[in-house]
């Protein structure tokens, strides 16, 4: 990407999650997070882990499967334009560390928020059916596929 | 193969590179002191070796992102008051036409609208005086933020540690001054011709010899620019069907070129003399990519010097594997002409090797010689294909004679050919300045990359904010530097580059590491956790690893 005189690699977005340390930040501002909205006194134990189990779902799903092309100019004949940040990981190789990393996450919380809610029915439907779209938008079949014409161009 | 990531992506831990470089002949994995003993041949050139990456401290990288992190949030807030009319707009925007697809993507200008121009004034300064030891900094006032600037009448006369004058030639007094003059004179300032039109004048002749003589070839070609030495003749020297093996840190000249010639490009892991072996065999295994025929040649293009990391490339085992596996050398000697070496004469004289073993060497006269322009040099034979094939001497005019001018005076100087030693003073002086402020920033406790002995010095300030604060203060105390941040390095990494230069007295080397020294503790960014080197500007104690 080229900003003032000065030009680097072919896409940041390929490469800067596989980096020293960024896994480790994501974690901790979902812990953060989840601390904070666990100090809201009016939420009970159950209530907290599912919001941040849906809040969390609903973020990530926004930030890679929505958002499309970067925030910087690149010297990519508009490639990376019309593909999403997880399109763009890796250069749209699957089942790198990354890709895998980013999958686990929201199954993990899963499993958390339904032991923190006690396997409550209501909140189960809830949690599942989050866990179930950010994991589902990640399946390599996905690549590429736009639906309805959302997102199309 | 699965579509696993191998290991060596992830990023090494230092002691483990340095383990893995020093025993490249798989001996044992005991660090020793200084080269492998099972080795049959030990060359000279391992016992001076001594070159550190330090990784990046975890916490400042969790830091670094999280700091990133709220510059994004803070960004989007300001772009969302810029929509809803709360805040002017100061950018230029598209007019919203009914049915018409828009042309721009507003997000795409997000990281230069709202990082990039709230810290523009660290980046493209205008300067009124010559570039030398001391440059003259005009002041620019923004009242806006970064969106406008405006000139006041003052300027501030500062060190300048920012620009590539590694010999001190950047001077608009001295001997190449006059002889430029005398040149301008006599030839004008261009022949408006290219090479094949009749622009060649006895002069570049004169130039094209001293410079084969300089670097003991048989015969070299100039091109006007330094850019353009690689982008327009690397299609001369390969096509399609061969391979073109770049280490993944050369410069944008190199990779434009690569990618010109049509060839097939494979990158390998910066200056990892086993990925490039893998990679050679595997090419050399497999052939082309669907055909499997044998390549028509191979080429490792590789640089003397890398300007962003301040490595030097090891060049005995790039010759030791291209003689192996019988592949060409790209020697793109940028910044290492005149500023390495016991004799100046780049990466070839400073591992005493013979000039006959790399195929092709390119440089440029911009950094070391005060000049504009590059060469190709090698046998006569390629210079012959290239002066005949390449597009520089069929399309571009001929270098201007005051150019050519200032690069042979300034080449007499330094080859010792105009009577005085000049020349060994200001290389001696170089690589005085280089050890001594090396080792200074290492006993201060701040990470530097690279080799001893290179000229470039990156001083590792991870954080966005720390990189602008430290550009801004050191201006401030009269020390003009160059920080380079996201874009040209990775997040992780953003850095102050030090140029060192023999213009630079010891007494001005000593109050720019004062000014670091106190604007690294005022921003805190000393992060070395690693045992302070022994070596020092004669060699004594060298090569003491941890």
């Amino acid at each position: 990407m080229q900003v003032g005189t000065a030009s680097g690699c072919e896409n940041p977005t390929s490469y800067y999650f596989n980096q020293r340390g960024i896994w480790l930040t994501y974690v901790l501002v979902i812990f953060l997070a989840h601390l904070f909205i666990l100090s809201m006194p009016f939420f009970t134990t159950a209530i907290a882990w599912t919001l941040t189990n849906v809040l969390h779902d609903i973020a990530m799903f926004v930030i890679l499967h929505v958002t499309r092309g970067t925030p910087y100019m690149l010297d990519d004949a508009g490639t990376a334009r019309k593909e999403t940040q997880w399109e763009q990981l890796d250069q749209g190789k699957q089942f790198t560390p990354t890709k895998k990393f980013l999958t686990i996450v929201p199954i993990v919380l899963f499993f958390l928020a339904s032991f923190y809610t006690k396997y409550d029915k209501v909140h189960f439907v809830i949690n599942a059916s989050f866990c179930a779209l950010s994991v589902i938008a990640k399946i390599p079949w996905f690549h590429g596929k736009r639906f309805f014409e959302i997102n199309k161009w | 193969m699965s579509g696993l990531v191998d290991k060596s992506t992830m990023q090494t831990s230092f002691r483990f590179k340095l383990k893995k470089f020093l025993n490249v002949t798989n001996c044992s994995t005991k660090i020793t002191n200084g080269y492998g003993q099972k080795h049959p041949k030990t060359s000279d050139w391992r016992k001076t070796w001594w070159e550190s990456f330090e990784e990046t401290p975890l916490y400042a990288a969790i830091w670094t992102y999280l700091g990133y992190g709220m510059l994004v949030i803070v960004g989007y807030i300001r772009d969302f008051l810029r929509d809803i009319g709360l805040e002017t707009q100061k950018s230029c925007t598209e007019p919203k036409i009914p049915g018409f697809v828009p042309l721009y993507q507003s997000w795409e200008n997000f990281y230069t609208r709202n990082l990039y121009r709230r810290v523009r004034d660290c980046w493209n300064r205008p300067v009124c005086s010559v570039a030398g030891a001391y440059v003259d900094v005009t002041e620019r006032l923004t009242h806006d933020c970064g969106w406008n600037f405006e000139l006041t009448d003052n300027f501030q006369h500062t060190m300048n540690f920012g620009s590539y004058n590694y010999l001190g030639f950047a001077d608009n007094v001295g001997p190449c001054k006059d002889s430029v003059d005398k040149t301008c004179k006599r030839y004008g300032l261009s022949s408006c011709g290219s090479r094949q039109e009749l622009g060649q004048l006895d002069i570049h002749h004169e130039l094209e010899d001293l410079i084969a003589q300089f670097l003991g070839v048989e015969a070299a070609i100039t091109v006007p620019m330094g850019f353009a030495t690689n982008s327009m003749n690397m299609p001369c020297i390969a096509k399609k069907g061969s391979l073109i093996l770049s280490d993944e840190l050369n410069h944008a000249s190199l990779v434009l070129g690569s990618r010109l010639t049509g060839s097939t490009i494979r990158t390998y892991k910066h200056c990892d003399m086993e990925d490039l072996e893998r990679k050679l065999r595997t090419a050399i295994i497999e052939g082309q990519p669907r055909t499997h025929k044998a390549w028509k040649k191979i080429i490792i293009v590789i640089e003397g010097v890398y300007s962003m990391e301040g490595s030097i490339v090891c060049l005995p085992e790039v010759v030791r594997l291209k003689k192996k596996y019988k592949a060409y050398i790209y020697l793109d000697e940028a910044h290492s002409i005149g500023a390495i070496g016991p004799n100046g004469r780049g990466v070839v004289d400073y591992f005493n090797m013979s000039p006959s073993d790399i195929d092709i060497r390119m440089g440029t006269f911009t950094k070391s010689f005060g000049s504009a322009g590059g060469y190709i040099a090698g046998s006569k034979r390629l210079v012959n294909h290239l002066k005949c094939n390449s597009h520089s001497s069929i399309y571009s005019p001929v270098m201007p004679p005051p150019v050519a001018q200032q690069i042979i005076t300034s080449m007499k100087i330094i080859m010792g050919l105009n009577g005085t030693d000049e020349g060994r003073r200001r290389i001696l002086q170089l690589k005085d300045n280089i050890r001594y402020f090396r080792r200074r920033l290492h006993e201060m406790g701040f990470i530097i990359y690279g080799n001893k002995d290179s000229p470039v010095v990156p001083i590792l300030i991870y954080y966005p904010s720390k990189t602008v604060a430290f550009s801004r203060e050191c201006l401030k105390r009269g020390l003009a530097t160059v920080v380079v941040g996201f874009p040209a390095t990775s997040i992780i990494e953003s850095r102050a580059r030090i140029c060192l230069s023999s213009a630079h007295t010891r007494e001005m080397v000593d109050r720019a590491l004062n000014i670091i020294d106190e604007v690294g503790n005022l921003l805190r960014i000393k992060y070395s956790n690693l045992a302070v080197p022994r070596w020092c500007e004669d060699d004594k104690n060298a090569n003491d690893i941890l």
